[in-house]
C-alpha cells in the first residue's frame, strides 16, 4: 500500500501549486484512498460479499479571504484542474470573511508508527477466513434456543490512507486498518419480538474480541428483553448501560463543536470555564492513545492531534475547535477539524452491580431508539428499552417507554460512575447513574 | 454500526448534510440535448455498448444468474449564507460504477471510480466469484433506451443557474428569517442542488439512462430571549426547477417558517408524560407513516422473515379507515423517480387498503424470493451501494374530516406540529420525535410544547388511527437504512391516533 504514498502526496502538492498559480492565496488538498471487504451472512449462507476500492479528493481555496470548496471521486487531472478553476471563480462570489484561512504550519511531533493505526495482518488474512468468522459468530449465537430469528452477522475489514497538503507547507500521510464483526438477532414470541445484537471493532487483528464473547453479549442483549412490559409514568433514578451512556456523551460532543458554539446553537455557548456537570465528572478527548478507533496524528486541516481536557471536576475546559471556529471565538484550533477523536468519561470506582444495588426503584436503560436531541437547549427525549430495578435487583424487562430530560441537568445529576470504561468507538463511557429522570409509559 | 438494523429518518436541517447540488457549465456540456444515450455513455463513462455487454457476460462467467452495472455521474453544488455573509460555495463530482452479480439469494458486489475497461473487469470478476460453476453466456440485443415516464421537470433547472441566481434565492430566505422578529439572532440559509446521470445495464439486456435533478433550500434560525434560545428550521425543494421557488414555495416562506418555529419554541414548555390522544399535523407527520408502515413493508424484511409484517399479507393490520400507498410517480417530489435504481419503471404501489395489508415494496432480489414482480422500489445511495427495497413517496390517503373537526374532537391531547425524525426496528417498535407541538385542551390548540419523542408498536398504533382529515401535506426527508441514505417524501392529511405514549415531564 505504501507504494501509493509518494504518488498521492505528489498529486496533493501539485494541486496546491496549481491552485496558487491560478490565483488562490491559500489552498488545501485532502485525499482519501480506501479498500474495503465485507461479508454478510444470514442463516449460515453468504448473503452479500463486497470488495471495493475508492478514492476521493477535496479542495479548499481562499483568495482575498473568500472561500470555496470542491470534491471529486473522479481523479482525472482534467476534472481536478477544472474543479480548482471553478472554485477560484466561485470564491470571488463569496463574501470576505476575516476569520477564513488555513492553519499556520505546526510540526507533527508524534511518531505515526507509535500510534499503531496499521496492522498488515488485516490485509493478509484470506477472504475465506473472514467469511468463516462471520458464519461461526452467527452459528454460536443461533445455538441459544431462545433466539428465533437471525437478522444476520457480518465481518468487515478495511484499509484507508489519508493525505493532506496545504499552501503553508504542510504535507502529511497516514494509513489505517480496521476490522469489525457483529451479529444481530431477534428473540421473543410471534408479534412480540425484540431485536438487539453486538459487534466489536479494532484497528488490529489481535484486538478483535472472540466470536464466543461477541455472540454471548449479542444473545444476552436480545434475550433479556423477552416478555418486556410498559411501566407507569414516573420520575425515577436511571442507570445507563455503558454503551448507551456513550451515546449521551456523543450528544454532548456535538454540542461542543465550535460551529454550534459561535452560531449559538448549543446550550454550552458561553459556558467555558463554568460548571456544567457534577464535580465527579472528568471528560477527555485523546487522539494519541495507540491503537484506538479515533486515534490519528493530525486533523483534517493538518493541525496536530493532542490530548484535550474537556471537562475537569465538572468545569467545562475546551470546545472542539478548528481553525475557523477558533478564530471566531478568539481562541485557537485544538486539532478538531475532524471532530472528536477518542472522547471519554473518565471511569469511576463502582462496579455496575454496585450501582444497580444502590437503587430501590429505578430503570436500567440498555437501548434507545429515535432522535430527540436538541443541541440549542440540551433537551433530550428518546424511546428506551431496559430492565426494571427493584430493591437493588434487576427484575423484569421494560419496553415502549421514553426518558426525557435536559443534558446539563443530567450531567449535574450524575451520582455514580462505573469502572467499566471500554474504548469501542470514538465516544466512550462507563455505566452511569442519573439521580432522576422522567420516564413516560402507561 | 450499533444500529445496523434500525432504520432512521432524519430531516436534513444542518449545513453540510445531504449535499445534493450543481454547476451550470459542466452540466450543460455533459448533458447536451440531442446526444444519444450511447454517445453520452461513451463520453461520460468511457464505455461503448459493446464493452458494457462484454462486462456483463464476464459477470455471468462463473455461473451467476444475473449481472448488472450501475454507472453514476453527478455534479452537485451548494452555497451557504451565515452571519450576513456568503461564507462559501461547494462543487462536487461523483463518478463511479457499481457491479453486482446475483446467484440465488446471494449477491457479489463491488465498485470503482476508475472507469477503464480493465479496472471494471477486475471488479466484475471479483463480484462474479459469488458463483462457482463456470459457464459461458451470450447476452443478445442490448439497445440503449430512456424511461417511458418523465416525472421531473427539466425546465429551468437550478443546476443550470448561475451561482449569482442561487445566492439571490438564499439571500431572500435569509432576510425573511432575520427580519421576522428582532429576537432572531442567528440565521443560516443554503441551497444544495444536484444533477445526476444514471445508466443501468444488466444481463437481461436492459440498458437504460435516467437524468435526475434534486434541489433543497434550507434555513435554520436561532431565536434568543432572556437567555432562552431555540432553533427552528424550514426547507423545501424536490426534483424541481427555478420556477418552484417563484410560484409554489418562495424562499421568503421557507425563511419565515424557520423563524416562526424558533420564536414559538421560546415560549414552549416540556410536554406532559404518558399516554395521550395524538393529533398529527398534515405538513410534517408523514414521518409516522414512513416508520410505522413503510419500513416494515420493504420486501427484504418479508423474504428474510425479519419484519413483523412478513406473514401478514391479506390480513388486517390497521384501522379500516387507513389506506396507505407509495407512489414514486407523483411529479417533482423529492422522492419521485422515473425508474428505480435497477431500471424498473416506477408505479403507485398500494400497501394497506382499508386496513388490510395488500402490498410490499419490492426490488428484483426480493421479488424473486417472494415469487412476485419487482415494483420499482430498488434504490441505492450511490454506485458504491447495492440496491435494496426502499420507499419513495409514502402517503396516507385522505379521509372525511376537516382538520378543525379533528382538533375539536379532542378534549385533552398532544398536537404534533413539526418533527426531527423517526426510527423503527424490525419488530415494529417505532418512535418519532416532535420538535414543536401544542397541548390540545377542549378542542383548541393552547400551550406550545417542545422536544417530545413518541413511542409505540406499529400494528397497535395503526389500529388506533381513528380520524383522518381531508387535507394533505408533504414532508421532505432523507431516509437511512443499512448505512444508505436516499431522498424520500411522505405525505399525510391531519389525523388522530386515539392514544400513544408521549415522552415528556413526569
Amino acid at each position: 500500500m505504501k507504494l501509493n504514498k509518494q504518488n498521492l502526496l505528489k498529486l496533493a502538492e501539485d494541486l496546491v501549486k496549481y491552485a496558487k498559480q491560478k490565483g488562490a492565496d491559500q489552498a488545501q488538498i485532502h485525499i482519501g484512498d480506501s479498500t474495503d471487504f465485507s461479508v454478510e451472512v444470514r442463516n449460515q449462507n453468504i448473503e452479500k460479499l463486497t470488495e471495493a476500492s475508492a478514492r476521493g479528493l477535496s479542495i479548499k481555496v481562499i483568495l482575498d479571504n473568500k472561500v470555496a470548496t470542491a470534491s471529486s471521486s473522479d481523479m482525472s487531472m482534467d476534472t481536478l484542474k477544472k474543479l480548482i478553476d471553478n472554485a477560484i471563480t466561485r470564491a470571488k462570489l463569496s463574501s470576505k470573511d476575516e476569520f477564513s484561512g488555513i492553519p499556520e504550519l505546526e510540526k507533527i511531533e508524534v511518531d505515526i508508527d507509535s500510534l499503531k493505526l496499521f496492522d498488515p495482518q488485516i490485509l493478509e488474512v484470506a477472504a475465506d477466513e473472514k467469511i468463516r468468522i462471520a458464519k461461526k459468530l452467527e452459528e454460536i449465537a443461533l445455538k441459544d434456543s431462545r433466539i428465533k430469528i437471525s437478522n444476520g452477522s457480518f465481518f468487515s475489514s478495511g484499509f484507508g490512507a489519508t493525505i493532506l497538503a496545504n499552501s503553508n507547507g504542510f504535507a502529511g500521510y497516514y494509513e489505517q486498518t480496521s476490522v469489525a464483526t457483529g451479529v444481530y438477532l431477534q428473540a421473543g414470541e410471534k408479534d412480540n419480538m425484540y431485536e438487539d445484537g453486538w459487534y466489536d471493532v479494532s484497528l488490529n487483528w489481535a484486538g478483535l474480541k472472540s466470536v464466543e464473547d461477541i455472540a454471548k453479549k449479542a444473545v444476552n442483549n436480545t434475550t433479556r428483553m423477552i416478555g418486556a412490559r410498559k411501566i407507569p409514568t414516573a420520575l425515577m433514578p436511571v442507570i445507563f448501560e455503558a454503551n448507551i451512556a456513550a451515546s449521551l456523551f456523543g450528544f454532548l460532543a456535538g454540542c461542543l463543536s465550535g460551529s454550534s458554539i459561535y452560531m449559538k446553537q448549543s446550550f454550552l455557548t458561553g459556558k467555558i470555564n463554568t460548571k456544567i456537570a457534577n464535580e465527579k465528572v472528568n471528560i477527555y478527548d485523546n487522539g494519541l492513545i495507540p491503537g484506538l478507533i479515533g486515534t490519528q496524528p493530525f486533523d483534517g486541516e493538518g493541525v496536530p492531534i493532542r490530548n484535550k481536557t474537556i471537562v475537569e471536576n465538572g468545569i467545562l475546559k475546551n470546545y472542539f475547535l478548528d481553525t475557523y471556529s477558533g478564530k471566531k471565538l478568539n481562541m485557537k484550533s485544538n486539532g478538531s477539524a475532524s471532530g472528536v477523536t477518542n472522547f471519554y468519561l473518565e471511569k469511576g470506582t463502582h462496579t455496575p452491580e454496585q450501582i444497580i444495588k444502590s437503587i430501590d426503584k429505578g430503570l436500567y436503560i440498555t437501548s434507545t431508539i429515535g432522535q430527540g436531541t436538541v443541541p440549542t437547549t440540551g433537551d433530550i427525549s428518546k424511546g428506551a428499552f431496559g430492565l426494571m430495578i427493584e430493591k437493588g435487583e434487576l427484575t423484569y424487562p421494560v419496553h415502549e417507554v421514553t426518558f426525557s430530560g435536559n443534558l446539563e441537568t443530567m450531567l449535574n445529576d450524575i451520582e455514580m460512575i462505573g469502572n467499566d470504561l471500554n474504548f469501542r468507538s470514538s465516544v466512550n463511557s462507563p455505566t452511569i447513574k442519573i439521580k432522576s429522570l422522567s420516564i413516560a409509559g402507561q | 454500526m450499533n444500529n445496523i438494523n434500525r432504520r432512521n429518518f432524519l430531516k436534513n436541517c444542518g449545513i453540510g448534510m445531504g449535499m445534493f447540488v450543481a454547476s451550470g457549465s459542466l452540466v450543460e456540456a455533459l448533458f447536451a440535448k440531442g446526444a444519444s444515450n450511447a454517445e453520452v455513455n461513451e463520453k461520460i463513462f468511457g464505455l461503448s455498448t459493446e464493452d458494457i455487454k462484454k462486462l456483463l457476460e464476464i459477470g455471468l462467467s462463473k455461473g451467476g444468474d444475473f449481472s448488472e452495472l450501475y454507472f453514476e455521474f453527478s455534479v452537485s453544488n451548494s452555497v451557504m449564507m451565515q452571519e450576513d455573509i456568503i461564507k462559501s460555495s461547494s462543487e462536487s463530482i461523483t463518478l463511479g460504477v457499481g457491479v453486482r452479480v446475483i446467484k440465488g439469494a446471494q449477491t457479489g458486489f463491488g465498485y470503482t471510480n476508475e472507469l477503464t475497461f480493465d479496472k471494471i473487469k477486475n471488479v466484475v470478476l471479483t463480484a462474479a466469484a459469488i458463483a462457482n460453476s463456470p459457464k459461458s453466456t451470450v447476452i443478445s440485443g442490448m439497445l440503449p433506451k430512456d424511461p417511458v415516464r418523465q416525472v421531473y421537470t427539466m425546465d429551468n433547472l437550478i443546476s443550470d443557474q448561475k451561482l449569482e441566481t442561487k445566492i439571490d434565492l438564499i439571500k431572500s430566505a435569509y432576510s425573511a428569517a432575520q427580519n421576522y422578529d428582532n429576537k432572531i439572532k442567528k440565521v443560516t440559509a443554503s441551497i444544495a442542488d444536484s444533477f445526476s446521470l444514471i445508466t443501468i445495464a444488466n444481463s437481461e439486456g436492459l440498458l437504460i439512462s435516467d437524468r435526475r435533478p434534486q434541489v433543497r433550500l434550507m434555513v435554520n434560525a436561532t431565536a434568543e430571549d432572556n437567555g432562552v434560545r431555540n432553533t427552528g428550521v424550514g426547507n423545501d425543494g424536490g426534483r424541481i426547477g427555478l420556477d418552484f421557488y417563484k410560484t409554489q414555495s418562495t424562499p421568503e416562506q421557507i425563511g419565515k417558517k424557520a423563524a416562526h418555529e424558533a420564536i414559538t419554541l421560546l415560549t414552549a414548555k416540556n410536554a406532559p408524560a404518558g399516554e395521550l390522544p395524538i393529533i398529527l399535523n398534515k405538513n410534517y407527520s408523514g414521518v409516522m407513516v414512513h416508520e410505522a408502515v413503510g419500513h416494515p413493508l420493504e420486501a427484504d424484511g418479508a423474504w428474510k422473515k425479519t419484519s413483523i409484517m412478513w406473514d401478514k399479507m391479506g390480513q388486517k393490520v390497521a384501522s379500516p379507515i387507513v389506506t396507505i400507498y407509495d407512489d414514486a410517480t407523483i411529479p417533482n417530489l423529492r422522492g419521485s423517480l422515473n425508474i428505480d435504481d435497477e431500471g424498473t419503471p416506477t408505479e403507485n404501489v398500494v400497501l394497506i387498503e382499508k386496513g388490510k395489508l395488500v402490498g410490499f415494496l419490492n426490488d428484483k432480489l426480493a421479488a424473486k424470493q417472494l415469487k412476485t414482480k419487482p415494483n420499482g422500489h430498488g434504490r441505492r445511495e450511490s454506485y458504491a451501494n447495492n440496491p435494496i427495497p426502499r420507499m419513495n413517496n409514502t402517503v396516507l390517503a385522505p379521509g372525511e374530516y376537516t382538520p378543525e373537526e379533528i382538533i375539536k374532537s379532542c378534549k385533552k391531547g398532544f398536537f404534533a406540529d413539526t418533527f426531527q425524525g423517526g426510527m423503527v426496528d424490525s419488530t415494529g417498535k417505532f418512535t418519532f420525535s416532535v420538535n414543536l407541538g401544542y397541548l390540545v385542551e377542549d378542542g383548541k390548540l393552547t400551550q406550545p410544547l417542545k422536544n417530545a419523542t413518541l413511542i409505540g408498536s406499529n400494528i397497535e398504533v395503526l389500529n388506533n388511527i381513528d380520524m383522518i382529515g381531508n387535507d394533505m401535506g408533504f414532508f421532505l426527508g432523507t431516509c437511512g437504512k443499512d448505512g444508505q441514505s436516499v431522498p424520500v417524501t411522505c405525505g399525510t392529511p391531519t389525523f388522530r391516533i386515539s392514544k400513544m405514549t408521549v415522552g415528556g415531564e413526569a
